[in-house]
């Protein structure tokens, strides 16, 4: 792993068109500002990582369950 | 064209009903093209199956035949991805889980997936801005329609 210091408002660039900036430092949180394409979507790990495993569920070998008689209306 | 699917056995499709991702189910990177395939009639329910393995298909509900105020806004970038100007323009379809328990069957709110019925095109996002969760149980949904939205609260 690449290790980097950064002070407030400084940034670094990933490839030529990604730049991660360090808005603020305060106790124990860092505030980031990510500038990339559109086309790169950007996510707290965190919240990826649940997705996904949730995405590995819903993707397990099942059979239509009958959960007509859960779904109101 | 025809593919040959674990749960449906041998199917036909037309190349015009393929749906293509323009950025992958999450965790699911190397398949991008989709067809629909019904679910039981009356179920809000319809299968997902990837026409590029016959053994990947999701279940997709929606969302909004439990919640209805289920709803989010989009950013520009992500509808013109779509090819769209506005999202009512999207069917939004959120994933289901099956567990064991059929009580507490769960859907994916916080990463709906969105497709353009017209230009046959889809994605999942990430609601990051919502406080909708990733596993909602859709009993809970049933119990609190004539409850308060308090499902945990149930003493005595």
């Amino acid at each position: 792993m690449l290790v980097l210091t950064r002070r407030e408002n400084e940034s670094i660039m990933i490839g030529d068109d990604i730049e991660v900036k360090l808005l603020d430092v305060k106790d124990k949180q860092v505030k980031l500002g990510v500038m990339a394409p559109r086309h790169v979507a950007v996510h707290r790990l965190e919240v990826y990582e649940a997705i996904q495993a949730e995405n590995r569920h819903a993707a397990a070998p099942t059979k239509m369950p009958d959960i007509s008689s859960i779904l109101p209306g | 064209m025809q593919l040959e699917t674990t749960r449906f056995g041998t199917v036909d499709y037309d190349d015009q009903s393929v749906i293509t991702f323009t950025q992958p189910i999450i965790g699911f990177q190397e398949f991008r093209r989709y067809i629909f395939v019904d679910g039981p009639e009356g179920s809000n329910l319809v299968w997902l199956q990837s026409t590029d393995s016959g053994e990947l298909a999701f279940i997709l509900m929606d969302p909004r035949k439990v919640i209805p105020e289920y709803d989010f806004k989009l950013g520009q970038h992500e509808l013109s991805e779509l090819a769209v100007t506005v999202v009512d323009e999207l069917d939004i379809y959120t994933l289901v889980v099956v567990p064991d328990d059929p009580t507490k069957v769960r859907t994916n709110l916080k990463a709906p997936i969105l497709v353009n019925p017209k230009q046959r095109l889809a994605k999942q996002t990430i609601l990051d801005k919502s406080s909708y969760p990733v596993q909602f149980v859709l009993s809970q949904a049933k119990a609190g329609a004539n409850e308060s939205e308090e499902v945990d609260s149930c003493s005595s």
